[in-house]
């Protein structure tokens, strides 16, 4: 039993570090209607800098870079928005256009990691990375419960945001009726350059918290970033809260999988039921059915 | 014809070129691996470059045909020849498998949704014990396609290229071609032009698929050797083959192996002189081009350099008189229609539909709809914006299936029946925004409808053209339908439709937006369109105008049927006058008459 709640814990563990990330995902896709294929990327960025070479350089603990990535990624996000997508914003092949060149930024940004500062696997050594507290016979690393926390705070800050400022509303505006908002004098290029923006910070910053653990390397991304499409998908697209929960529901079936299926088999399990929600429910689980003509 | 020689003397000279060059291993790896990624883009371009679907796990279908010829040389001993057949076998069912489900998903779920296979199927490889296979040297040369002189290699490698370049040429200027073409920029609209999309995107993926996995069986035995499912399955694969593809230029022939002409010789040489100190330098390379000529180039080299050849070739013609003159006395006449199907010519109905509901999660848009369309004649449809107009027409073209009642058009039950096979028992449809091919010509449009009618290309060029020459659009007919003004592209469309020769023609308001003039002189178009046989439904807000050329009404509100008969009935309807025209309809309708 206590093997079971252990691998509920640990799967919502992950989940939760999942979600900062799907979250950011989810408030591209649903406003600006784009796929980042580059979104991981910025995560493993992140863990490169400011989190690691921060603690080389002056000793500062990579949970305070989390936070003063937010702002590094903010602007970072802002500028590659307005260089690379914005003019592609309202063309009709807008959709494939903006897939193939953050395609190219992904390759760019985890060849320039690979070139700049080896591929070598990293791993970030503070006290917390590898302690323990015990429950019983279930464990429950330091590093991991600190993350859990101030993933919470990220993401209740983004809701915080987008429900309770005038900024937030209008870019929750701009997703719902971009026509509307035109109108109704919200400049749609700063919103969609602003809704980039923050979500780049909170990739950025939840790619700290996720390195304060696990070792990573310049090609991690690659291995996350179709967790977090099946996450967005799982939640409906373009909603934020169903990307949440859909990468809860990722991180439970990628850890309690592990009880049916050898555990090199994992993530088959999480993108097999990836396909089956393409399969069944194109509009996910938490999704609407939308009118086609 | 003439399209095809070019492809072989290509072929020839590369073949030469590399026998000339010598049989130097370095040299000759690098032009194999030219025309590997060459003809591996050239394939992918068939799904994601003619038919617009981007496949983002297509190393799905070279590491399918590299692991099955493979696999079937170490363990069974069969000759990759045979083997590579096989994996092409393999890919197509591969692809059908992901295909099916995959191709209803709209771009980019699509592309992501494939991915997802490649990602499955490595680990459950690397499980199963093949994470790496090497191929057995055994020294029997080409029946076992095994060669010492790497220059066999480039010349089946070319042989391959030229058939795959072939193929695309084929499709290009096929009527498969033009439908491919037509749902890439408009899938709602080819679907009105009887064009069966779903069918024929998965017809271009399985094609892509086969011919991919006979260029993976080349790579295994060519240049990997010692095959990983890494090699096989990676991202490495598509990150080469989506840079070719886009630099190159989507949808064009020369585009893909151009490119690979240019990347992978750049890319190699960067590898040899940095590769040691700066590891990744080729993927930036190729993720560089890729930002690059999709923000500054998105019609890649070739594209670009086509438009100035075709730009220099036909700029004499430029003259900007309008397409379609409004003349007076124009009648049009398009040819009578023949449709394949007449079981009751005796019926004076031509379509009936009996009780049909449609709901909207909880909106009811359609409640419990009968009416009769009569034969010949041209039925009005009006009320007010939501009372379900637009939905009857998507239920009887077909966009939406009703949840409940029967559709019966020419004696048929076409309830759940698709929009183009719809449009091939004779219905065809305009729509309220105009829905052209806004990148294609005036002419390749009206041969979109055509096809469904012809038996090849060039009767449907022939009679592309004579239906443009009856509603006046023979002008300018090679110039993009992108810049003509809204009536002009009403007039486009409605060529277009009438080029499906339907029996029956659903026109959805087509007098939004025209000025007064031009409105009656589309009266008049519809009128003759009538006169020449094809029975019209037609709804419009313009209800002065739409009186004087309707012969029967129909009145909706709320999504129900409140009126239908003679036009003077249904505009004298206590509900529709209380729902949509107006107690002042009444009395300036009364005090005109």
């Amino acid at each position: 039993m206590d093997i079971v709640i252990q691998s509920i814990i640990a799967g919502l563990l992950v989940g939760v570090s999942y979600a900062v990330l799907a979250t950011g995902l989810a408030l591209i896709v649903g406003v600006m209607k784009i796929i980042n294929f580059a979104h991981a990327e910025f995560a493993v960025l992140g863990m490169y800098f400011p989190a690691y070479w921060f603690l080389q350089w002056w000793g500062i603990d990579p949970f305070i870079s989390a936070f003063l990535a937010i702002p590094i990624y903010f602007v970072l996000g802002f500028i590659l928005h307005r260089l690379l997508l914005e003019r592609l914003a309202g063309s009709k092949d807008a959709e494939n256009s903006s897939l193939i060149i953050t395609m190219g930024l992904s390759l760019l940004i985890a060849n320039l990691i690979l070139i700049g500062w080896s591929g070598a696997p990293r791993v970030i050594n503070q006290p917390y990375t590898t302690a323990t507290w015990s429950i019983g016979t279930i464990l429950i690393n330091h590093a991991q419960t600190y993350s859990l926390v101030i993933s919470l705070v990220f993401i209740v800050g983004l809701f915080l945001f987008l429900n309770k400022t005038l900024t937030g509303k209008a870019i929750k505006a701009a997703a719902d009726d971009p026509e509307g908002c035109a109108y109704m004098g919200i400049n749609l290029r700063f919103v969609h350059g602003l809704a980039f923006a923050v979500a780049i910070a909170m990739t950025g910053a939840g790619g700290i918290l996720m390195a304060t653990y696990r070792p990573f390397s310049p090609f991690f991304g690659e291995s996350i970033i179709i967790i977090l499409f099946a996450s967005v998908i799982l939640g409906g697209m373009t909603s934020i809260s169903g990307a949440f929960f859909g990468a809860l529901i990722i991180g439970l079936i990628q850890q309690l999988s592990a009880f049916v299926l050898p555990v090199d088999l994992q993530n088959v399990a999480v993108f097999t039921v990836l396909v089956l929600i393409l399969y069944i429910r194109p509009e996910g689980l938490f999704g609407k059915k939308g009118r086609v003509v | 014809m003439t399209d095809y020689p070019p492809i072989l003397i290509v072929c020839v000279a590369c073949v030469l070129f590399s026998y000339v060059l010598g049989p130097d291993r370095y040299i000759q790896r690098i032009i194999l691996l030219v025309v590997i990624w060459a003809a591996a883009s050239s394939s992918f371009n068939i799904i994601s470059g003619y038919a617009g679907q981007i496949v983002f796990g297509f190393m799905m279908f070279v590491g399918a045909g590299a692991y099955t010829s493979g696999l079937l040389f170490k363990f069974l001993a069969i000759s990759p020849w045979l083997g590579m057949w096989l994996g092409a076998g393999v890919a197509v069912i591969i692809s059908l498998i992901i295909g099916i489900p995959t191709l209803r998903l709209k771009g980019a779920f699509f592309a992501i949704a494939t991915v997802a296979f490649p990602l499955i199927t490595i680990p459950i490889l690397n499980h199963v014990g093949v994470q790496e296979v090497s191929i057995p040297f055994i020294g029997k040369g080409a029946s076992s396609m095994q060669f010492r002189d790497m220059r066999y290699y480039v010349f089946i490698g070319i042989v391959l290229l030229g058939i795959i370049l072939t193929v695309v040429r084929a499709i290009e200027s096929s009527c498969f071609g033009y439908r491919l073409k037509a749902l890439k920029q408009n899938e709602t609209a080819a679907e009105a032009m009887g064009i069966n999309t779903y069918g024929a995107k998965l017809m271009s993926f399985c094609v892509s698929a086969g011919l991919a996995a006979l260029v993976g069986t080349l790579y295994s035995f060519g240049i990997l050797y010692v095959m990983t499912t890494e090699a096989a399955f990676g991202f490495l694969i598509i990150i080469r083959v989506l840079s070719i593809t886009i630099v190159g230029g989507m949808s064009t022939v020369w585009g893909p192996p151009l490119a690979a002409c240019l990347l992978v010789p750049l890319g190699e040489w960067l590898n040899s002189q940095f590769g040691s100190r700066y590891p990744g330098v080729q993927d930036v390379i190729y993720g560089l081009a890729l930002i690059i000529v999709i923000l500054y180039m998105p019609e890649g080299i070739w594209g670009k350099i086509r438009r100035v050849l075709s730009a220099s070739g036909t700029a004499a013609v430029d003259s900007r008189e309008s397409v379609a003159v409004i003349r007076k006395g124009d009648v049009i006449k398009p040819e009578s229609v023949q449709t394949s199907l007449k079981l009751n010519p005796n019926e004076n109905s031509i379509l009936f539909t009996e009780s049909i509901s449609k709901f909207f999660g909880g909106v009811c848009a359609l409640d419990q709809v009968s009416l009769r369309i009569p034969r010949g004649k041209i039925t009005g449809v009006i009320g007010p914006n939501g009372s379900g107009k637009t939905t009857l027409f998507n239920v009887i073209n077909g966009f939406f299936p009703p949840q409940s009642g029967r559709i019966i058009f020419e004696g048929l039950d076409i309830t759940n029946h698709s929009p183009h096979a719809n449009c091939k028992q004779g219905i065809g449809r305009t729509f309220q925004i105009p829905q052209v091919f806004s990148n294609m010509t005036i002419l390749e449009n009206i041969i979109t409808g055509a096809i469904n009618r012809s038996k090849n290309l060039r009767d449907a060029h022939m009679a592309a053209r004579k239906i443009a020459l009856d509603m006046g659009l023979n002008r300018r007919v090679h110039e993009p339908a992108l810049g003509l003004t809204l009536w002009e592209t009403k007039v486009l469309e409605f060529s277009r439709a009438l080029a499906t020769q339907p029996a029956l023609l659903l026109i959805d308001e087509p007098m939004a937006g025209l000025n007064s003039e031009e409105a009656d002189h589309l009266g008049e178009m519809i009128k003759g369109i009538a006169a020449s046989g094809v029975t019209i439904v037609v709804i419009e807000h313009n209800v002065h105008s739409l009186l004087r050329i309707v012969d029967y009404m129909v009145g909706l509100d709320d999504g129900k049927r409140v009126a239908e008969g003679l036009p003077q009935e249904v505009v004298n309807n206590p509900q529709i006058i209380k729902a949509y025209l107006g107690s002042r309809w009444k009395e300036e309708h009364h005090a005109g008459s």
